[in-house]
């Protein structure tokens, strides 16, 4: 009985540490060929895909580097991703509030009309999105990148934000009103801090289509000064010719920032208040 | 609505002021300059394009000869898809997407001279403006009596023959006769060598398309195009270009994309490829041992029409339409300045590109020399099947090149299969 | 009041960049337009058309496999891992950020790799099929019967996106329920099937639902990969969208957007109508 629930207890972790290590090769993969790659030469890359570089090539990095502007699309990548973000947390988080901790007439309907949002495809919207942001006199700005970027992932937002406020019990609001909390109190005292996970997941979703998004930076800015990192990672692309190789050591460079950013908001964030995991 | 609400609104306010400034940068920027006439030109020569630095030196020679009365600036535009689709985007929107940009003329962005915002040049473009240009390239962009783009860029599709592997089978010169070309077809086959890199993938079925092109031309005559697409000349050109990809091209053609297909000519893994003169400059090319040993020429004539070739308009420069008199002749003269034959020549020279400007530019690399000379030496010369076509029909005929391929359908099938999207309304 | 303040800022966005792209959208879907020029209406003839149009009616049938697919094997997939790290084993953090590593590298990069992959002569996964398992190397993306099921294959084993959400939501579970399992002598399973599922089902549904959401509107990976082809097989609405806004379709390509949104809001009432006992909006309402 005894060994035979350890046998089954060391398959377990077999299984667990098999299905963890496959999904940790498939993860790692791209990322490791795209580090392999960015040191050939794209003769070497055209000719294989696979295959270490005959010489390790530094100078893609230095070519990368050499592009004046990647420093300010840098930067603005940066204000433009974090601002979105702040941006679609806050109104998605008081929207949440609303539509997960109150009951009114037309809140159902309100709500799957938001989420439905999901569904869109945004290239269907490129039309009327140039026309909004050119008539309104953004064109070429930060502001109108932060404005849709946070607007496209209000849907997203909202779904994942109400998610988490339902399951916070409600015990605990009705405990605070009891305790004379005001309305607005609630969410800046409960509602916000105990869904602070979800926020951060949301946020995540919507780094991460900023961060990524090259379709409409391309279609809203037309100047360095208001362009965005993926425009230069693009920049080793024309008509006729793509330098590959270039192309993927400024992605590794800009990636580093972007994982350090996820790093540091799910390790010290998401961690800091989950002491009470499971240990398993 | 309590204290701690209005903070909290307050707080959101001044998080979107911080981002505010960001903002009117942006709007301080345009109107600051005074009498000067900004035009603003979007781009697609930057980056790695070959043509980026010249084509800077012009603009900021232009500029410097205008100071305080016009300046050009550049927008780049990476990506040439993504720059298409915002030119489509912009112009949908009812906006111009700068006062200079280019288009890939074709029978679907015809569409766009039906509208008010491009300047229609007819007007401008006399006297010896107009004969600096190929009269062709010119008829070709003008339609319904409107020159609303000037032919620019231009371009053959010939063969490249790597002498190096014909060599291997004891030929050394490029297939003169249908029969040459069948018979080192099948000397490459036996000896284990791929013969051409065809491809089925990307929007486009790039090179295949070429070939497909320069079959259906030679069958046809160089108004083929004009037929109907179920015309027999396109089915045995549909029945060649099957032969092509199923007997002498490498295992992976069906749903390769471009890269793929000049990757294996690059690595000396086929020794027939399709492309324009653009890829005679690259780097990766001039690395490879056979760089010396490349022929370019056409194909023999495998119908009636033989000593033609395929070319095409690469790009055309159009202008946004204004009010203002004033802004109009800064487009014309910065226009007029850009594709003097001097300014052309000072691009065409170190990039190996072709214009539809006529010039004496001598391009430094024995394949771009071999490009011009080529273009020179031609009887006639017709468009491929995109530039003829346009988009719809075009990716139609690369998804449906596929199932040619895998002998789903039959020639006569394939050509009724994209006919359809040829004559839709 | 307050409630329509809160609610204020996310409407005021929504129908800027929803509602009034939404209703151009159906406005066009109406006229025969071509990006140029006026627009004639034309009733519902673009409906009629696309409706029968056999590339749009394969683009359907796709983008439910695609739904199916990342709702019912990317999700699953997701929560199974999003459940062993919640037990925290040794490195779960870095796993966990390693992960989703794949979300912040360019798709152009991870579309490359993946169509070097298949390459039926240089790949690896042929080399793989040749060497070890004696079968004849297929061309994957270049096979009307393979292409589908390799890009969908790529796309499903990158789990770290709907793994984070899971994760989240697992970290809330109160430990206490574990300790008092434990005690109860619960195997590991019995406490992931009794304890950790029934807790995170509102939030497995709602991830359900936004996987599915992203099937239905896929476009990006597969426009990269094979542009919808060979034969039109891997196409999707959203690519067959983008190619009429390429041909200057516009008021076709809006057809097909209201299509797909219609198509998708009654794909997600039937996913809501199955769960419906977990729906959290019916809960609440009781």
């Amino acid at each position: 009985m005894k060994s035979e629930q350890n046998f089954g207890t060391r398959l377990l972790t077999i299984v667990k540490w098999f299905i963890l290590l496959f999904f940790l090769l498939v993860a790692l993969l791209p990322l490791v060929w795209l580090f392999i790659n960015s040191f050939r030469s794209n003769l070497e890359l055209q000719i294989s895909s696979f295959g270490w570089p005959q010489k390790w090539l530094f100078s893609n990095y230095i070519k990368a580097m050499e592009m004046a502007s990647l420093p300010r699309l840098f930067l603005n990548s940066v204000i433009t991703s974090a601002s979105a973000v702040a941006l679609n947390i806050i109104v998605a988080a008081m929207a949440g509030f609303i539509l997960s901790r109150e009951f009114f007439k037309g809140r159902d309907t309100i709500y799957t009309v938001l989420t439905a949002g999901v569904l869109v495809p945004i290239i269907a919207f490129m039309v009327p999105y140039f026309s909004l942001i050119s008539r309104s006199g953004i064109y070429n700005t930060l502001f109108a990148l932060i404005l849709v970027y946070a607007s496209v992932n209000i849907p997203v937002s909202i779904f994942l934000v109400t998610s988490f406020m339902r399951s916070i019990p409600k015990e605990l609001e009705e405990a605070a009103i009891i305790d004379g909390c005001s309305f607005t109190q609630r969410f800046t005292k409960i509602i916000f801090p105990l869904t602070q996970s979800g926020l951060v997941t949301a946020g995540t979703f919507c780094f991460i289509y900023s961060w990524n998004d090259f379709i409409m930076a391309m279609l809203l800015t037309s100047s360095i000064e208001s362009r965005t990192i993926q425009l230069g990672i693009k920049f080793f692309s024309s008509q006729f010719i793509t330098d590959y190789t270039t192309m993927f050591a400024a992605i590794i460079l800009t990636i580093i920032p972007s994982v350090g950013a996820y790093m540091f908001l799910h390790n010290k964030i998401i961690s800091g208040l989950t002491a009470g995991a499971v240990k398993g | 609505m309590t204290k701690k609400g209005l903070i909290l609104l307050l707080t959101i306010l001044m998080m979107m002021g911080t981002v505010l400034p960001v903002f009117a940068q942006g709007a301080a920027e345009a109107t600051a300059p005074a009498k000067e006439i900004e035009l603003r030109w979007a781009s697609i020569w930057v980056g790695a394009d070959s043509k980026a630095g010249p084509v800077a030196a012009i603009v900021e020679e232009f500029n410097a000869a205008n100071a305080g009365k016009i300046k050009v600036v550049i927008e780049p535009q990476p990506d040439y898809n993504a720059y298409e689709q915002k030119v489509r985007t912009s112009l949908a929107a009812g906006i111009a997407p700068a006062d200079i940009f280019t288009i890939k003329l074709n029978p679907t962005t015809a569409e766009f001279y039906n509208s008010n915002l491009l300047m229609d040049f007819s007007k401008v473009f006399t006297g010896s403006w107009k004969s600096s240009f190929e009269a062709g390239s010119v008829n070709q962009s003008t339609i319904g009596g409107k020159l609303k783009s000037l032919p620019f860029e231009t371009a053959i599709l010939p063969m490249w023959y790597n002498m190096d592997i014909l060599a291997k089978v004891g030929v050394t010169k490029v297939p003169q006769t249908v029969d040459e070309f069948w018979s080192l077809m099948d000397k490459l086959k036996a000896a284990g060598i791929t013969a051409t890199s065809q491809m089925t993938g990307d929007t486009n079925a790039w090179t295949s398309m070429i070939w497909f092109s320069h079959f259906a031309v030679s069958l046809g005559g160089p108004d083929v195009w004009s037929k109907p697409f179920t015309d027999p000349a396109f089915v045995q050109a549909a029945e060649y270009i099957k032969r092509m990809i199923v007997n002498y091209s490498t295992a992976d053609a069906i749903g390769l994309g471009a890269g793929g297909s000049g990757g294996h000519f690059l690595a000396g893994r086929t020794a027939v490829f399709s492309n324009g003169p653009w890829y005679a400059g690259r780097a990766d090319l001039a690395a490879t041992p056979f760089f010396k040993n490349i022929t370019i020429a056409g194909l023999p004539g495998f119908g009636s029409t033989s000593n033609y070739m395929i070319s095409r308009i690469q790009a055309n420069i159009c202008a946004a339409a204004s009010k203002d008199a004033a802004r109009e002749a800064a487009i014309v003269k910065f226009l007029q300045f850009l594709t003097s034959p001097e300014k052309v020549k000072s691009i065409a020279q170190p990039s190996g590109a072709m214009f539809a400007v006529k010039t004496d530019a001598k391009p430094a690399n024995h394949l771009q020399v071999q490009f011009t000379q080529l273009a020179n030496s031609v009887a006639v010369s017709a468009p491929d099947f995109e530039a003829a076509m346009g988009a719809e029909a075009t990716k139609e005929f690369t998804q449906q090149l596929s199932a040619l391929a895998l002998g789903k359908i039959t020639a006569q099938e394939f050509t009724k299969l994209v006919a359809l999207k040829i004559n839709q309304d | 009041m307050p409630r329509l303040l809160f609610l204020l800022p996310v409407l005021v966005l929504f129908i800027g960049f929803f509602i009034y792209p939404f209703l151009f959208t159906l406005g066009t879907s109406l006229t025969r337009w071509r990006g140029i020029g006026s627009m004639q209406f034309n009733g519902l003839k673009n409906y009629t058309r696309l409706l029968a149009d056999p590339t749009f009616r394969l683009a359907m049938k796709n983008n439910l496999i695609w739904a199916l697919a990342q709702g019912f094997i990317q999700v699953p997939l997701a929560a199974l891992v999003a459940m062993i790290l919640l037990r925290q084993p040794k490195g779960w953090q870095t796993l966990r950020t390693v992960y989703f590593l794949p979300n912040v590298i360019s798709t152009v990069a991870i579309a490359m790799m993946w169509t070097a992959l298949y390459n039926v002569q240089y790949g690896f996964i042929n080399e793989v099929l040749v060497k070890f398992f004696k079968r004849e190397p297929i061309n994957f993306l270049g096979n009307p019967d393979f292409a589908l099921g390799a890009v969908i294959f790529q796309a499903v084993i990158y789990i770290g996106y709907f793994m984070i959400v899971i994760l989240a939501a697992g970290m809330n579970i109160p430990r206490e329920l574990y300790e008092a399992a434990e005690i109860d002598g619960a195997s590991v399973f019995q406490q992931e099937r009794y304890i950790t599922i029934p807790m995170l089902r509102g939030t497995l549904v709602t991830t359900v639902t936004l996987a599915m959401a992203y099937g239905i509107r896929h476009f990006e990976a597969t426009y990269l990969m094979t542009q919808g082809g060979p034969m039109h097989s891997t196409t999707t609405m959203g690519i067959d969208l983008y190619d009429k806004m390429d041909a200057l379709r516009y008021s076709d390509a809006s057809t097909e957007g209201v299509l797909l949104i219609i198509f998708g809001s009654v794909m997600i009432v039937v996913i809501r109508k199955i769960f419906g006992k977990s729906d959290p909006m019916s809960e609440m309402a009781q």
